[in-house]
């Protein structure tokens, strides 16, 4: 008998039986049942990481518009502006703030705050309102209503 | 033609791969479906056991979920990688690893008692596949190797050299050694029958 030459009859024998072989449908199962594990642990770590930057959403929000005013503020001059709390309604000129941004922006804006500040009166050049060139050195006392980010939507003044 | 074919299909892996690296575990799926049966029946070539064969090929794709970021395309396929895990994870369930270290000169093992076939035609290649199990079984696990690898899973002997770790000179001694006890058991068998039948 050729030995190598059946070996290799028995060799390809065992190849055919085994050609098809697959592993069992519990396999399949298991493999499947381990994707959906992995892919639940990934989506709550991912909710995890989102929750947590949703925390820190609020207080990046207020230290960035805490920034913001702040740079605002310096960067007028100093002796002229001196920020204290905000004045009652009592002492201001009138009751109604005029608006420097479109009036849908106002009305959207439901985290705005007031903040009371003394500005020069060349800066209400800058807002667009008209200003006395014999007294643009003096100061004036205003109330503006600020936007969390910083932006300045509103100012009225108080005499 | 076909090699672009098989590039395509090779970036494709390596995407898959990828995703599965990024914690995209549903990239997972179509990797098991492309490669289950290759690494089943190594397992199942290897081991003769279709238990320790669904067993490791489970084992083999939760690695890959778990430690996809191991893969390097650029070494090469994912399936000779894979095969790769599959022959570690194969030795270590049927504690080959523990039980033999690899000596390339050790002496002849012993030979499986293996039956003799029967003179029926379809009976007989039962009987011959189930003789031919038993002593691929009986290899020593080195040998085994190369033989289920080259022989069974027709992967060539720079794969196979890549798969086990070892020189192409190995695959080849080992490959010739294998051969040579699995003819020579064969062989005997049916004289040792008749012997023990007279």
């Amino acid at each position: 008998m050729d030995a190598p030459a059946d070996l290799d009859r028995q060799l390809a024998a065992l190849k055919g039986v085994v050609a098809d072989a697959m592993p069992p449908p519990a396999t399949d199962q298991a493999i499947d049942a381990a994707i959906k594990r992995a892919q639940r642990k990934s989506g709550s770590s991912r909710r995890a990481s989102r929750n947590g930057e949703r925390w820190l959403a609020w207080p990046l929000a207020l230290a960035a518009s805490i920034a913001v005013l702040s740079l605002i503020v310096r960067s007028l001059p100093p002796e002229a502006v001196m920020a204290e709390p905000a004045a009652p309604f009592a002492r201001t000129a009138g009751d109604e703030f005029m608006a420097l941004v479109p009036l849908a922006d106002l009305q959207s804006a439901s985290d705005a705050m007031v903040v009371s500040a003394r500005l020069p009166r060349m800066t209400l050049a800058q807002l667009g309102l008209p200003v006395n060139p014999a007294r643009a050195a003096d100061a004036i006392d205003t109330e503006l209503l600020v936007r969390r980010d910083g932006s300045v939507l509103a100012v009225r003044f108080v005499y | 033609m076909p090699t672009e074919l098989s590039d395509r299909l090779q970036a494709s892996d390596a995407a898959l791969t990828a995703r599965v690296a990024c914690g995209e575990a549903v990239a997972l799926a179509p990797l098991y479906q492309r490669h289950r049966g290759p690494i089943y029946r190594f397992a199942l070539l290897w081991s003769g056991s279709a238990a320790v064969a669904a067993d490791v090929t489970q084992d083999v794709f939760v690695h890959l979920l778990t430690k996809a970021t191991d893969y390097d395309p650029a070494r090469g396929p994912l399936q000779p990688w894979l095969l790769g895990i599959t022959r570690n994870f194969v030795h270590r369930r049927t504690g080959a690893d523990a039980r033999y270290v690899a000596n390339d000169e050790d002496t002849e093992p012993p030979a499986p008692a293996l039956d003799a076939p029967t003179p029926e035609s379809a009976l007989a290649m039962q009987r011959d596949v189930a003789r031919l199990r038993a002593a691929i079984a009986a290899l020593p696990p080195h040998y085994r190797d190369v033989l289920v690898l080259v022989e069974l899973a027709e992967r060539s002997y720079a794969e196979a050299a890549a798969i086990c770790g070892c020189e192409l000179n190995t695959v080849r001694s080992r490959l010739s050694r294998a051969r040579g006890l699995l003819a020579r058991w064969l062989d005997a068998a049916p004289q040792r029958a008749n012997t023990a039948k007279g």
